[in-house]
């Protein structure tokens, strides 16, 4: 046992990316809680988990967006955490991050953002071949074509495309994924599916997806690991997952309403005291 | 109770305090080395018109109010004494070393510091500042050095602008309204204002410039999530620039009084 509940937190040790007692708190709010985990280079990590469990702050530790309150973060061996804004940026171009609401620069075409990390990491003299290389990341995506359009004119899986593009700019080692289907339709989310099980498969990169879909995880992923109250409660491959006996993980798996949530719901009192006329108030 | 809210309100102005200074020192030692970096000159390009060229109008509007403003203001007191001949003198000495400056920096402080501040705070609640970030580039370097230097270098130009509209506003209300003689009335302007002067105001430019794009750029990076806090950000903003051109001008009208003691010891006695 690793401290957080679960034998395989330390059955990945010598992963890729690394953290050791993780502890992160945002003012008073602790948000993760001495975690400890490994992540395998070339497989694909689900982090499962109710909404504000702190699963995008784990994954943005993994590039030190966010840094530690305690612990620390390595990555290929070497400890991140604590290195400078200008060594971090030599890190981070070994990621590629897909954000929640993609965060496209909207002032730039899509080929534009595309090309944004290539320029700004490289000396570019050749722009034909960059072209070539926008065309093939779009491409990639299922859209090629869309070079000259505005972020605003996409529909949200466009978006999550382009974005997704951009990300492969660079040609990462690593890939994370911040909630990749939400906000989707199932179709658009299959795509996206899709897209991370040809990219792990095309690239070899290594993926980490944070999502609360489990349709989607249990699609994606070698390993699911689920956060509550911010520590690891379960860890292992979908199958574990499924016949886990921890009653948090089976009333997530399963989307069921917990007896606590809606012991809540009736003391907010009835609907009809909720009610309102107008003559309430205007007397 | 209350004292231990004190305390905290303290202790946070003083985190705050210092999270300020850092990015200062980072965004100061930033631009520095962006100079040398033909990259960034795309960059501070497009700024310069985003700031500079969009704001000339705006800024040759208030100078040329400010001039004729004080003509106006001033012309009375003058003759009463039979001394309005001298009203060029104090309107150019006015606009040229306090009035230009610091009007000119707090129209830009509105209108270039808002903007910063709102492209920067929505840029950073969608997440694109990270998005930066995670592609390995530095975004101080990228989205702050170049609007630092844009503001840097053209808020002095921009008090050009101000001062010479200030001053053909303020000559052409004495001339036409007042009938004052326009050879004595650019005399006596002419022995009255010094390059001094007009050299203080101009270098006045370089700091309010710089605190105002820093300042602007500081607020939109810690902006809070929401339109709310994108709103409060841009007031904070440009309250937090209206008092530090103010602090600025007083420092610096300090300083330059001490240096102009020290450079002409007796030129103030005999003039």
């Amino acid at each position: 046992m690793d401290g957080n509940g679960e034998k395989h937190g330390n059955a990945h040790e010598g992963g890729i990316i690394e953290v050791k007692n993780l502890t992160k708190r945002f003012g008073a709010k602790l948000v993760l809680d001495n975690i400890s985990l490994s992540i395998e280079k070339g497989k694909t990590t689900v982090v499962i988990g109710p909404s504000g469990c702190g699963k995008t702050v784990l994954i943005k530790h993994f590039i030190v967006l966010v840094r530690p309150s305690e612990g620390r973060v390595c990555f290929e061996g070497r400890r991140v955490d604590n290195l400078g804004e200008r060594e971090l940026s030599k890190v981070r171009t070994h990621f590629g991050y897909l954000f929640q609401e993609g965060a496209l620069f909207d002032s730039m075409t899509v080929a534009e953002n595309i090309v944004f990390p290539i320029r700004q990491n490289y000396k570019v003299k050749n722009w034909d071949e960059v072209d070539d290389i926008v065309k093939a990341k779009l491409a990639m995506v299922g859209l090629d074509g869309f070079q000259n359009h505005y972020p605003a004119r996409l529909s949200g899986g466009q978006r999550k495309r382009v974005a997704l593009a951009r990300a492969i700019a660079l040609n990462p080692e690593v890939i994370l994924y911040d909630e990749p289907t939400t906000g989707l339709d199932p179709i658009r989310a299959d795509i996206i599916n899709e897209l991370i099980l040809k990219l792990e498969r095309e690239l070899g990169v290594t993926t980490v997806v944070v999502t609360h879909d489990m349709k989607s995880a249990y699609k994606v992923a070698d390993r699911i690991i689920m956060l509550h109250n911010g520590k690891i409660i379960a860890d292992g491959d979908a199958d574990h997952i499924r016949n886990h006996p921890h009653p948090v993980v089976q009333q997530f798996i399963d989307g069921h309403v917990g007896e606590d949530d809606l012991a809540v719901l009736r003391m907010t009192g009835s609907a009809g005291s909720a009610q309102f006329l107008p003559r309430d108030f205007e007397q | 109770m209350m004292i231990a809210a004190l305390g905290a309100k303290t202790i946070h102005d003083v985190i705050n305090a210092g999270h300020f200074g850092r990015f200062a020192w980072r965004s100061v030692v930033t631009a520095a080395r962006s100079c040398a970096s033909r990259r960034t000159y795309p960059l501070v390009w497009n700024q310069m018109n985003l700031i500079g060229v969009r704001s000339v109008p705006v800024i040759m509007i208030t100078g040329a109010f400010v001039g004729m403003t004080l003509a106006v203001q001033a012309y009375d007191q003058l003759a009463g004494m039979g001394l309005e001949e001298h009203l060029g003198t104090l309107i150019n000495i006015s606009v040229v070393k306090e009035l230009g400056p610091v009007l000119a920096a707090v129209m830009l402080a509105g209108r270039i510091g808002g903007a910063l501040t709102a492209e920067l705070g929505t840029m950073n609640v969608t997440e694109q500042i990270d998005a930066v970030r995670s592609m390995g580039t530095d975004p101080i370097r990228y989205l702050v050095a170049p609007r630092f230097l844009a503001c840097l270098l053209l808020t002095p130009v921009l008090i050009i602008y101000a001062d010479l509209l200030g001053v053909v506003g303020g000559a052409l209300v004495s001339f036409l309204q007042f009938h004052i003689n326009s050879r004595a009335y650019w005399d006596l302007s002419a022995y009255g204002v010094d390059f001094w002067d007009i050299a203080v105001g101009v270098v006045k430019g370089f700091f309010f410039g710089g605190a105002i794009a820093v300042i602007s750029c500081y607020k939109g990076f810690t902006c809070e999530e929401g339109a709310h806090g994108v709103g409060q950000a841009c007031t904070d903003a440009f309250v937090a620039s209206f008092i530090s051109i103010l602090a600025l001008d007083f420092a610096l009208a300090v300083i330059s009084k001490n240096l102009y003691a020290i450079f002409w010891p007796l030129k103030s006695l005999v003039g």
